[in-house]
């Protein structure tokens, strides 16, 4: 185990400072805020690109303008004004492969937050976002030259190899009329990763891409683009976080994945996001036959978050896994749970959620699976436990299901509740304050999400469950 | 003179939380008919009964009022055990059942027009108001894509401390009824209200069941069976408002889909800040008979205490390939297996209908779905010549 992982398995090491901390933006490129034709085009010559990349961009604001919200959808945003959020901040530096090159204020972050020193024990290549521009990329040479494109999304529209590619596949998982705040990713995104893994190519150690927001009343809005071909391996991790303010932030980005017959994705995600963000993300993957899709998320920031990744289960016989956890602290709604869409026959999936809420925090766990007719065979399970830690705090569970084929099965249970009395007293009859007694229980209630995740991010959160359990008692 | 229209309930019979519109699955819209009464008086129900929050929603609620002839009010005295049910025949109906009193509520909708069993409706749009009691019940409408004649009932119950309610609701219509069902109950401390209802045949049915748990130690138990067949529709929403200390809700709801049936069910367990000690259990199993069906569940349970228990589970499938051997090495085909299953339900609520033109209205629904045959069994099986001849 790293110094810095060891360093932090006790909640006396962990503050909010290894997240909360802020550099100044003197210097950096920052576009108006509000939305406007303008500000799209802007950041579209910024990056140089092609004509048809311009035309979705401009077609997605119209997109935006003209999309309501449904009105009986989730937490309020009503705290939103686009009006007060830029769409574009940059530090004023290209990106680099080598950390040395790396502004030192920018540099210092992602030490901080261990991204460099994770990269040299475990991963198999970083990417490093800084509000809206990567500043960071590189890839271990060995994968690199199994094939595997590990850059950003406008690298790759400048390469007249993945052009094509990117312009095959951008956009039609998610499609910029999906929701409102789809139409304003594609109309201002910037940023993100674009992967590719060819056929047959196992990539050993996972991909990591991490996403920091230091900019105050500004959005994020990367893209992340991945192709796993057949037959093909990939792990990817995906962290995010970001320092607290007064003023609303956003978080829109887009994640498509294209998981290819008999291949396989592990998507991991631990987001950490401040509690004066929304995070109003997107997550979609289309899932060949034989091929397995896993979802590991744990959501702890936000001020409030609507987070549903979809998975579309496409190829027969294909797979899906979801385990996730959300903790909802003071001041935080957070709405999230997954989609299944069962297309293809004898396909499987399982869900697997947990929820804390604590402190007057919200939890609503949201999830549908639909079975189509083609769907011969599917099975289909999901389970929601949630974990009310005192009587201010709120958690609502609202599954649907949509079967339309004879031979599926679905099941879904849920159970909401809280650390029974007699737990607690019988851990401290043996010795644990009640503290510790509830932190444990809190640690063991999320331990079978935690155990999917890497090492360094398993320990990542149960700190970051230490740290929300702090003052939970008294 | 009255004018005769249709106006659309748009998105009734909602949950209080939603999930995403684009499945469809929050609410139903509906045309139903709408007879002007300018000019006529309404005698309503005490106003004590329009505080209670009843299944299908405030808009339904105002369109059954508007449409009834007038409200009919039972009241069930303190202590009283009423023997003789209690069978809903107007649209508009509430029943107060006071402390300690124990009473039972009974609502049939039947034949080709709705209009047996309690509904006694007779008439078409045009003649509603006519008559001194029930002809507002029934209408013809046009629902979907073909003409479907409209009943309709507004339940309100409220339970006082220590009540007892029994609720009995059949729906056994024909294809060209679209039957609208809106039940409101509130149980105030220690009362227990059981309810049963039987969704057996009907073009639509539209049902709504919301009971509000006030009281503490307050209990409810619904149990829902329903039958979807051919192009049937059905669109089912309970709510339990569990707001009294140590309430206990247990709801279990199964049923079989064939043919082109489309159902929803959305039943929803709330845990309202103050209900601690409280727990809410729901469960629903769907048994699918055909790929045609469409089949939508939405179990809800929202928790804003922490001294609480909630549950929910749904099952959804096929008779398993074991169950089908099994039967199978007794002789039994698939199909006839299957049919068992559709058997038990009108079985079971042959045996919970409480008079004899309750049972009358499900054995024509059960000659026409199940044949003449197995109905003549259901009748022997269950002695029901006997009870019948009894009561006469």
């Amino acid at each position: 185990m790293s110094e810095r992982t060891e360093n932090r398995t006790q909640v006396a090491d962990v503050d909010r400072s290894l997240y909360d901390f802020t550099y100044s933006e003197e210097g950096y490129e920052r576009y108006d805020d509000g939305l406007t034709p303008d500000i799209v085009r802007a950041i579209s010559a910024k990056k140089d690109e092609p004509e048809w990349m311009l035309a979705m961009r401009l077609a997605a604001l119209e997109t935006y303008h003209a999309k309501e919200m449904a009105p009986n959808w989730g937490p309020s945003i009503a705290g939103l004004d686009m009006d007060h959020i830029s769409t574009y901040v940059s530090p004023r530096t290209k990106q680099a492969k080598n950390w040395d090159d790396v502004p030192d204020d920018i540099k210092n972050t992602f030490e901080r937050l261990g991204i460099p020193e994770a990269e040299r024990e475990s991963l198999a290549g970083v990417g490093a976002q800084y509000d809206s521009e990567i500043v960071y990329h590189n890839m271990r040479e060995d994968v690199a030259k199994s094939g595997v494109i590990y850059t950003t999304i406008e690298d790759a529209l400048h390469d007249p190899q993945w052009e094509p590619v990117v312009h095959e596949y951008f956009g039609k998982l998610i499609p910029p009329a999906d929701h409102k705040f789809a139409a304003l990713h594609y109309a201002v995104w910037s940023g993100g990763s674009f992967v590719y893994v060819p056929a047959g190519v196992k990539v050993e150690y996972p991909l990591q891409s991490y996403f920091r927001l230091n900019a105050e009343g500004a959005g994020q809005f990367e893209h992340t683009l991945i192709i796993v071909e057949e037959g093909a391996d990939l792990h990817f991790i995906e962290g995010c976080s970001a320092p607290k303010y007064y003023e609303a932030n956003l978080h829109a980005g887009a994640v498509e994945l294209f998981v290819k017959d008999h291949a396989r994705l592990r998507y991991s995600t631990i987001e950490n996001w401040s509690k004066n963000m929304y995070n109003l993300n997107t997550k979609r993957a289309r899932v060949g036959a034989d091929a397995q899709m896993e979802w590991v998320s744990g959501s702890f920031g936000s001020h409030v978050s609507y987070l549903y990744p979809t998975t579309i289960l496409a190829g027969d016989r294909s797979n899906c896994e979801f385990t996730g956890i959300t903790f909802a602290g003071a001041t935080q709604d957070l709405d999230t749970g997954c989609k299944v869409i069962l297309n293809g026959a004898n396909t499987t999936a399982s869900v697997d959620t947990k929820s804390i809420s604590k402190d007057g925090g919200c939890n609503t766990f949201r999830s549908s699976v639909v079975v189509g007719r083609h769907a011969a065979n599917a099975r289909c399970t999901v389970s929601c436990q949630s974990l009310m830690l005192d009587d201010i705090s709120r958690s609502d569970t609202i599954p649907a299901m949509d079967v339309r084929n004879a031979t599926a099965s679905v099941g879904h249970e849920a159970t909401i509740g809280r650390i029974s009395d007699d737990t607690i007293l019988y851990l401290m009859s043996r010795g644990c304050s009640e503290a510790e007694a509830r932190t444990m229980v809190v640690g063991g209630f999320a331990n079978p999400v935690s155990k999917e995740l890497p090492l360094e991010y398993a320990v990542e959160m149960n700190n970051l469950i230490k740290l929300e359990m702090e003052g939970a008692i008294g | 003179m009255a004018e005769n229209s249709t106006v659309t309930l748009s998105r009734v019979n909602t949950p209080p939380a939603q999930t995403w519109n684009y499945l469809r699955a929050n609410d139903i819209t509906l045309e139903v008919p709408f007879v002007s009464r300018k000019g006529d008086v309404y005698f309503a129900l005490p106003r004590l009964f329009e505080s209670i929050e009843c299944g299908m929603g405030q808009q339904v609620t105002e369109w059954i009022e508007s449409q009834a002839t007038d409200a009919s009010y039972v009241e069930v005295r303190a202590g009283e055990k009423r023997e003789e049910p209690i069978v809903v025949t107007g649209m508009d109906t509430g029943v107060m059942v006071r402390a300690g009193a124990e009473a039972t509520v009974v609502v049939c909708v039947g034949g080709a027009k709705g209009s047996v069993g309690s509904l006694s409706a007779s008439s078409a749009a045009g003649e509603t108001g006519q008559g001194p009691s029930e002809s507002a019940n029934e209408a013809n409408a046009s629902a979907t894509s073909k003409q479907l004649s409209t009943s309709a009932a507004l339940v309100r119950i409220i339970a006082e401390h220590d009540a007892r309610v029994h609720v009995l609701e059949f729906v056994a219509a024909d294809d060209e009824v679209q039957h609208i069902e809106s039940v409101g109950i509130t149980a105030d401390a220690r009362a227990h209200v059981d309810a049963r209802q039987y969704f057996l045949g009907a073009g639509t049915t539209a049902a709504g069941l919301t009971c509000s748990l006030n009281g503490s130690s307050a209990r409810f138990d619904l149990t829902c069976r329903y039958l979807g067949r051919e192009d049937e529709r059905l669109d089912i929403n309970h709510v339990v408002r569990m707001r009294g200390r140590n309430g206990r809700t247990n709801v279990t709801e199964s049923g079989v889909l064939d043919g082109h049936a489309r159902k929803a069910l959305r039943a929803t367990i709330d845990l309202v800040h103050g209900s601690s000690g409280s727990e809410g259990t729901e469960l629903e199993n769907v048994l699918i008979l055909s790929d045609d069906v469409t089949n939508k569940t939405m179990p809800v349970i929202l928790c804003d205490e922490d001294d609480v228990a909630g549950n929910h589970g749904a099952t959804i499938g096929s008779v398993g390939p074991e169950q089908i051997r099994y039967l199978a090495d007794r002789g039994l085909a698939e199909h006839e297996a299957e049919a068992l299953y559709v058997r038990a339900l009108f079985d079971e609520s042959l045996i919970a209908a409480p008079t004899a033109d309750v049972r009358a209205v499900l054995l024509e629904r059960a000659k026409a779905v199940l044949g003449e045959d197995i109905a003549n069994d259901l009748v022997e099986g269950l002695e029901l010549d006997a009870v019948a001849h009894e009561e006469d």
